[in-house]
């Protein structure tokens, strides 16, 4: 009570400055990221000469990209205690139209319309979830079904190639040596953490995760942006597909497929609740860099790729362990 | 020796005393009524005896021996089980498997058959009354029937000590009853019963002895209940301070704020009218208006209606039937955030579960109504800076300390004051307040109550709901009483007291009982027939019968009239125990006390008739109404 809050004041004036160094890492997720990274890397650099060469980091910031733009959106529906477990299939389905549209319509055209298939399938989770009162874990999980399913359909269960070059030229380009889908991850995390931080928007969805009823008594218009969250998610992973398209210059059904572990393993990593309203989108960006560089330094240890899951996984239950110890008894993943 | 025996209980949360020197003492056999004003510490000190808190300083002794509890499972091993509202059952489990949960936990298998037989032992030993199958999950018991299973636990662990912590809350008067019953069938089985409550009926009519706690420490201990009277009782809860609290004290200038807005309230138009608002299930038919500048309370039992008109007026339920007028206008919000750009605040009920955001700073639970007030895309949070700290200064809370903290490490009190103060950052017209002062110490709870008529001076309409009557009557500048979702009486709060309300309040299956009775003597003897209440030179009609204008006695249900304004006002004067004819006219009035089980005052019944020529014999009658009520109630209990 307002005994503990007194305390808490005293205590932190009277800390010593590593004290207070770690009361700054224990309350600031982004900090804790950023130092785990610099840490991961350091490491990494040790084991492997090759890990800070140019090329690559290089290849780091292009694998980096699709899972990032998933994890996006996955971080929204987090926030809002809720999960998305079709946004894998989402990109595959979104692919295929992709892929079936840019033949006649040209490219454009084809992306717009890739585009709105990932953000309508997204509406059609958030509408169910929201208005049905449906566990956001069951109507996913259908809809992860039933997208990859429609990429089979659709497809007729073969890949697509002839990719044109101006698709190609997404993930071909740089700007000033720097990758462009990588400027496109991003300037998309910049634009949403302006909007989780500045944003009505993105403070409604932190106050849904935390107390939607007491969201709802102050007015925050809890519907719709619950809605906006899984429509956001729908449409980064169709953004995801675009570059996967550029990238393998070739679009199968099961492209996607396992993004929706990957993507909540980053927001978990980067140290959001799963029961919602506590999270940051930095520490999602963190989250996908230290999985991506865990693989990449496996991979040059020439470590077999079947032990992947196991360090990234081990990751993910150090991440909420830690988390867990540092906020004490608040946390609640 | 006493069961148990509590002396010199200190507890403190932070700056706040909730317990100084409390000293408490429970007999086997017996039921020992906790009771206390909000804020007193019972349910403090009951937290101590069943180790859910620990005590700063001071001695319990179990049988002489002195104990300590680390928590409650080594006080449930002593033998000190507690009974509360939110039960601690696991809802998809069985009857019988609640029961046996604390067996589950021993190694080995279990023995389902001798567990059954256990149970209907048990469920034999509460008495038949219980009417618990042992087979059927607890997710659909009605809550009377939870709370039994409840009982039926501890007693499977051999629990000598049951406490129960306001356990009627939630029942109804029947479920009510049946409840009594098996705590005065535990007493006889010589259980020692703990029973916290500010229900004056409910501690008149089941307890031995009574222990009054007020502000922390015993003012009176163990005072057999038989010797006390309803108006002591009180006096004891609520000690002088009363005018301190409701900061009377001030009695100058609130007066004539008072008169002022007395006069307005007539000349004005309201700033929310109600007519016939209905909102099934529970609200069926409220009408209420709250003028600028006026605190109106909304009384009533728990399943009145209150929270839920409310939530209708806030736009968290829709309205069936009636209107809703804010300035004069209808007004129907279909959401919150419709009622809050009308200029409406709601402070919920729930601080935790509807109040804050725990992931938010105090600043942003601070700027959540603003957040959804706000039309923009942004949050304008800066606009606000200059009203958080005239605000916060305002409500007398640390701005450094404050703002970047979390919410959750604040007292009640603290808390609550941050949610008012989201309101008052929107400068509302009008301000819904569901139980504002629930878990919130004295000190607050004074300050809260200052705070809210400073708000109503500068003409906020406040309208508030609370169980507490004592609150009620002490904030409030008038109160509408619901009573099973109808709007009953609305009476100046300076005119009533607390039995008063009570019997307007009482739930419509409990007040059918006086009703019947009043039917049958109106439809036997033609005239009117009515249940009332007299004080200080005025009659407070709780319920009336019979239309034949010949025979009115000049008031009706819901009606407070001077004896002197009433048609019958000699009868009322004289209250003789015969038929009483007023001298000018030709009404002959029999009136008839009523009594509660205990022996408690529960007002009058009354017969007026028109003319002399076949007044029955008034002592006849008299004796014969008395023996219908009697023969009501027990019909009731059965």
């Amino acid at each position: 009570m307002s005994r503990t809050a007194e305390d808490r004041t005293a205590v932190a004036a009277r800390r010593s400055l590593p004290a207070q160094l770690l009361h700054l890492l224990a309350t600031q997720i982004e900090l804790r990221m950023v130092l785990l990274i610099v840490v991961v890397m350091a490491g990494l650099s040790r084991i492997s000469p090759y890990f800070l060469t140019a090329n690559n980091l290089l290849n780091v910031m292009d694998q980096s990209v699709i899972a990032g733009m998933v994890a996006l959106g996955q971080t929204l529906v987090i926030l809002i205690g809720g999960i998305d477990l079709s946004v894998g299939s989402l990109t595959g389905v979104s692919a295929i139209m992709l892929g079936l549209a840019f033949p006649k319509l040209g490219v454009p055209i084809a992306v717009l319309i890739c585009l709105a298939s990932g953000a309508f399938l997204g509406l059609i989770n958030g509408v169910i979830i929201t208005f049905g009162r449906i566990a956001p874990f069951v109507v996913t999980l259908g809809m992860m079904s039933i997208g990859r399913s429609m990429a089979y359909v659709l497809s007729g269960a073969s890949s697509i190639g002839n990719i044109p070059d101006s698709l190609a030229a997404l993930t071909a380009d740089s700007v000033f040596g720097i990758p462009l889908d990588f400027l496109c991850l991003i300037v998309a995390y910049a634009i949403a953490w302006f909007f989780l931080t500045f944003a009505k928007g993105g403070r409604t969805l932190y106050a849904i995760g935390s107390n939607a009823e007491a969201a709802r008594i102050a007015g925050l218009s809890i519907n719709l942006w619950s809605i906006a969250a899984y429509v956001v998610a729908g449409l980064m992973s169709a953004v995801a597909a675009v570059f996967l398209t550029s990238k393998i210059l070739s679009i199968d059904p099961i492209g996607g497929a396992g993004e929706e572990l990957d993507s909540i393993a980053a927001v978990v990593i980067g140290g959001a609740s799963l029961f919602g309203g506590r999270g940051s989108i930095i520490g999602t960006l963190a989250g996908v860099f230290i999985m991506v560089f865990i693989r990449n330094g496996l991979n040059l240890l020439n470590v077999s790729p079947y032990w992947q899951g196991t360090a990234i996984g081990s990751i993910i239950i150090a991440a909420v362990l830690v988390e867990r110890l540092l906020s004490g008894g608040r946390s609640r993943a | 020796m006493p069961l148990l025996a509590l002396t010199d209980i200190w507890k403190r949360f932070g700056a706040t005393v909730a317990l100084a020197g409390a000293r408490f003492t429970l007999d086997a056999g017996e039921v020992h009524a906790l009771v206390g004003a909000n804020g007193a510490g019972k349910s403090t000190l009951a937290r101590v005896i069943s180790g859910q808190l620990q005590a700063d300083s001071g001695s319990i002794a179990l049988e002489g021996r002195t104990i300590r509890f680390a928590g409650t499972r080594e006080a449930i091993r002593a033998g000190i089980a507690m009974v509360t509202q939110e039960t601690s059952l696991a809802p998809d489990l069985s009857v019988l498997e609640n029961i046996m949960l604390p067996r589950f936990g021993i190694p080995g298998p279990l023995d389902w058959r001798a567990m059954r037989r256990e149970a209907r032992r048990l469920i034999e030993r509460l008495g038949a009354e219980a009417g618990v199958a042992i087979e059927a999950r607890v997710r659909d018991l009605a809550v009377g029937q939870r709370q039994i299973v409840e009982i039926l636990k501890a007693l499977a662990l051999d629990s000598r000590i049951i406490i129960f912590d306001e356990p009627t809350a939630p029942l109804s008067p029947h479920e009510t009853e049946r409840l009594f019953d098996i705590i005065r069938n535990l007493a006889a089985l010589g259980h020692g019963l703990v029973f916290v409550s500010h229900r004056l009926e409910e501690i008149f009519a089941l307890s031995d002895r009574t222990t009054v706690l007020r502000e922390g420490s015993v003012a009176a201990e163990a005072v057999p209940t038989r010797e006390l009277t309803q108006g002591e009782l009180i006096r004891l809860m609520v000690g002088r301070e009363l005018s301190d609290i409701y900061a009377r004290s001030d009695t100058a200038r609130s007066d004539t704020a008072r008169k002022d807005r007395g006069t307005k309230a007539t000349t004005d138009a309201p700033v929310l009218r109600l007519s016939h608002l209905s909102a099934p299930p529970r609200v069926r038919d409220v009408s209420l208006s709250v003028h600028e500048g006026e605190i109106v309370g909304l009384a009533g039992l728990v399943g009145a209606g209150r929270s839920e008109t409310l939530e209708t007026i806030f736009g968290l339920r829709r309205a069936r039937g009636g209107t809703i007028e804010l300035d004069g206008k209808p007004f129907f919000p279909a959401s919150p955030r419709e009622a809050i750009r009308a200029g409406i605040g709601l402070i919920p009920e729930d601080r935790r579960g509807q109040g804050t955001v725990p992931d938010f700073s105090v600043r942003e639970n601070l700027l959540l109504a603003h957040l959804g007030a706000h039309r923009g895309a942004g949050l304008a949070y800066r606009t606000r800076d200059g009203a958080i700290r005239r605000l916060l200064s305002l409500l007398g809370l640390p701005e450094q300390r404050l703002l970047d903290a979390n919410l959750l490490t604040f007292s009640g009190g603290m808390q609550q004051k941050v949610i008012l103060a989201r309101w008052l950052l929107l400068s509302p017209r009008l301000l819904l307040l569901d139980e504002p002062t629930r878990g919130v110490d004295i000190a607050t709870r004074s300050s809260i109550y200052s705070l809210l008529r400073r708000i109503a001076a500068e003409g906020v309409a406040c309208l508030v709901v609370s169980s507490d009557f004592e609150e009620v009557i002490g904030l409030c500048d008038r109160i509408v009483v619901l009573s099973d979702g109808t709007d009953v009486t609305s009476i100046p709060s300076a005119l009533v007291d607390i039995e008063k309300l009570g019997m307007f309040a009482a739930p419509r299956s409990s007040a059918e009982r006086t009703h019947t009775v009043l039917e049958r003597l109106s439809a036997r003897y033609g005239g009117t027939a009515f249940w009332i209440g007299i004080e200080r030179g005025r009659v407070f009609c709780f319920d009336r019968v019979g239309k034949d204008p010949a025979a009115d006695p000049g008031f009706s249900g819901g009606e407070f009239p001077e004896i002197g304004a009433t048609r019958i006002p000699a009868a009322l004067e004289r209250r003789d125990a015969g038929f009483v004819t007023e001298p000018d006219s030709r009404l002959a009035t029999l009136l008839v006390p009523v009594r509660g089980r205990s022996g408690h005052d529960l007002g009058m019944v009354g017969l007026t008739l028109a003319g002399f020529a076949d007044v029955p014999d008034g002592a006849a009658l008299a004796r014969a109404v008395a023996e219908d009520l009697g023969a009501e109630r027990e019909r009731e209990a059965a």
